[in-house]
């Protein structure tokens, strides 16, 4: 169970290495052992071949010297032929098995068991009637353990053997020893018509240097495969880590950071199928950190909506008090201009805490408009007849100029309102004593729109403030409670919310004119 | 000379109240009775009792829900025209099928101008009618 623990936490890595490393020694080991084999195989074959034709050549120049039983010349030429480099020994042996020279002079006239391959080659067990079916009698023995190869080559019986009576006349010679027991020194032919072979001619052949290079191949052949997989596995294994085990650390490490709570850090992008996987994990980070702050600010606004709800509550019913006897107080005629100017101004910051509360709220809430037909003229003479007693407009000229014919919109007549109010109360703190605030509208029929604007003479409205125009990414920014900016975000959103547009309509840093359009 | 026109305030705030029955009388032509009651069962008896031209109901009453108000008001009297009054913007928390028995809405808080526009309207309607 340990041990099944532990192999899990080896690595890819090192698995995929090991792997490689071993199928390379198995693959290269069998290949080296196949190639090795073929390589002896040949190398055995090629020395057979050239042994044969040591074999043929030998015959061919003893054949003669055989038939005129020149011993010595044949003794000498063997030798000869031992002294070469390779060649351990020949010999010749007639038919009975019986070695007649040899290069070995200790084996001279000894007579080979019938169990050897030279009688196994052609007769059956210990019957000489009986021979296998041979193609050739020229046979090669290898003998593996020591490195040697015995090649033995026929000699045929020919006419010049059974004929001539050279040879017969020669082996009646007394000094010569190679009499069959039973045979008697009579004049006749030594070799029968009827036999195929008369003997052979065995050679033997040193294979040590092929089977010394062989080994020495091997060894290298060993090293080398160990080598090849050892730096193969060593590739592979840092091209993974390299490759994989960084990227998937860096994975694990985003993760967990992930986990914890950070969405900020994002993975550097890597190749490949981890790059690709690296990109989905960075934007599966964002989206995650876009929903989570979405989450947060929806919250914020929940929670900032139900206090502005419940304050707005509270204020409702004392503001309701406080404007109603103000403007019983204004309506008196016993009260000196002075008192009444007062009574302006008190009136005039009350409205200004209700438009206040109401933006606020409008933010807070984000209420659905409920469309109906509006008729702007009224909406706007409404909102200008709300603020006419206040003594900010006292001091400065209101223009109405709708024509009779502008098309009705559909809007939600509450918000429309709004807007009108909040861009009055903007335009007249903009505006000098004395100054002209001209409030228009047109139908502008090709585009089925309408367009209000409301233009003042004064200084412009300042770029900071602007901004709450054309903010991108809307919501109210609740960090930064400043009125106008909160009044123009809230016609921002109301004018949004009805599929219009507003923007200020002249020059940055001189703005003085905003501008609304409405589709009809 | 029109006859005086009869006006129920059902508000649980004194100032409410109090403001209402100001704004409404201090005109130049005061030609508005304005009674007030201080809670839904208050101003329910009130009607049983007499007859009113508008009733203004506060949409957030304690004790009972604004919605059943309405409903025994129009049950009491059918012809009665009602003014729902709320804290800053109207119908929030208010059903639909209910408001559309509403012949107008009051947004807390409001000026002289604004209530006075709202029940000359109303009343002009009822005339019309």
């Amino acid at each position: 169970m340990k041990l099944t623990a532990k192999l899990k936490h080896i690595s890819i890595s090192t698995r995929i290495s090991i792997l490689l490393g071993l199928i390379i020694l198995v693959t290269m080991g069998i290949f080296s052992a196949v190639s090795l084999m073929k390589q002896q195989r040949d190398s055995v074959d090629a020395l057979s071949r050239s042994t044969l034709l040591l074999s043929q050549t030998t015959e061919k120049i003893l054949r003669l010297s055989m038939l005129k039983n020149r011993r010595d010349e044949i003794s000498t030429a063997i030798k000869d032929i031992v002294e070469n480099e390779g060649i351990r020994s020949v010999r010749i042996l007639n038919h009975e098995g019986i070695i007649k020279f040899s290069s070995r002079h200790s084996e001279l006239n000894e007579h080979i068991s019938r169990t050897n391959r030279l009688c196994t080659n052609c007769h059956v067990g210990r019957d000489s009637t009986s021979i296998h079916a041979v193609s050739s009698f020229y046979s090669y023995h290898f003998d593996e353990r020591n490195g040697i190869i015995y090649s033995s080559l026929p000699i045929y019986n020919s006419p010049d053997c059974y004929n001539s009576d050279c040879h017969a006349t020669t082996r009646q010679e007394p000094s010569l020893n190679i009499e069959k027991p039973g045979i008697g020194p009579e004049v006749h032919p030594v070799h029968d018509s009827s036999q195929t072979i008369l003997g052979f001619i065995e050679i033997e052949v040193s294979a040590k240097r092929i089977m010394t290079n062989l080994d020495k191949s091997r060894s290298q052949l060993i090293l080398l495969t160990i080598l090849i997989a050892l730096a193969a596995s060593t590739i592979v294994y840092f091209s993974i880590r390299y490759l994989v085990g960084k990227p998937v650390r860096r994975l694990v490490d985003g993760t967990r950071r992930v986990a914890q709570g950070d969405f900020n850090n994002d993975i550097p992008s890597g190749e490949a199928e981890l790059g690709v996987l690296v990109d989905s994990f960075n934007k599966m980070q964002r989206q995650l950190l876009s929903t989570q702050s979405q989450l947060i600010e929806s919250e914020k606004l929940a929670s900032v909506g139900k206090l502005a709800d419940g304050i707005a509550n509270e204020i409702s019913n004392p503001l309701t008090g406080i404007i109603i006897y103000t403007e019983s107080l204004i309506a008196q005629s016993k009260l000196g201009n002075d008192e009444k100017a007062d009574c302006q101004t008190i009136l005039q910051e009350a409205l200004k805490i209700r438009e206040s509360v109401r933006n606020i709220l409008s933010l807070a809430r984000k209420e659905k408009p409920r469309f109906v037909p509006v008729d702007i003229d009224t909406t706007i003479r409404h909102a200008v007849s709300v603020l006419e007693k206040l003594s900010d407009f006292r001091n400065i000229r209101v223009i109405v100029s709708v024509p009779k014919d502008l098309q009705h919109v559909s809007a939600d007549p509450g918000m429309m309102e709004q807007v009108f109010l909040n861009l009055l109360m903007i335009s007249s703190e903009n505006i000098a004593a004395g100054g002209i605030l001209n409030v228009s509208a047109v139908n502008m029929s090709k585009e089925n729109k309408i367009e209000i604007r409301f233009a003042h003479s004064g200084r412009g409205i300042p770029d900071n403030v602007l901004h709450a125009l054309t903010k991108q990414n809307a919501g109210p920014d609740f960090e930064n409670i400043e009125r106008t900016k909160i009044s123009l975000t809230v016609c921002r959103e109301i004018v949004a919310l009805h599929k219009g547009r507003i923007y200020a309509g002249s020059e940055p840093g001189t703005a003085t004119s905003i501008v609304i359009e409405l589709p009809a | 000379m029109p006859r005086t026109m009869k006006i129920l305030v059902i508000e649980g705030e004194e100032i409410i109240l109090k403001s209402i029955t100001k704004a409404l009388k201090s005109g130049a032509n005061a030609e508005y009775a304005v009674t007030t009651a201080n809670t839904a069962l208050d101003g329910l008896r009130l009607i049983r009792n007499s007859t009113f031209d508008a009733i203004f109901v506060d949409a957030a009453l304690a004790g009972l829900n604004s919605a059943e108000v309405l409903r025994r008001i129009k049950n009491t009297s059918p012809s009665v025209s009602v003014i729902l009054m709320s804290g800053y913007l109207s119908g929030i928390s208010f059903p639909d099928e209910a408001s559309r028995d509403v012949d107008g809405f009051l947004s807390k808080p409001f000026t002289t101008d604004e209530i006075r526009s709202l029940v000359s309207r109303i009343l002009v309607e009822r005339n019309g009618q």
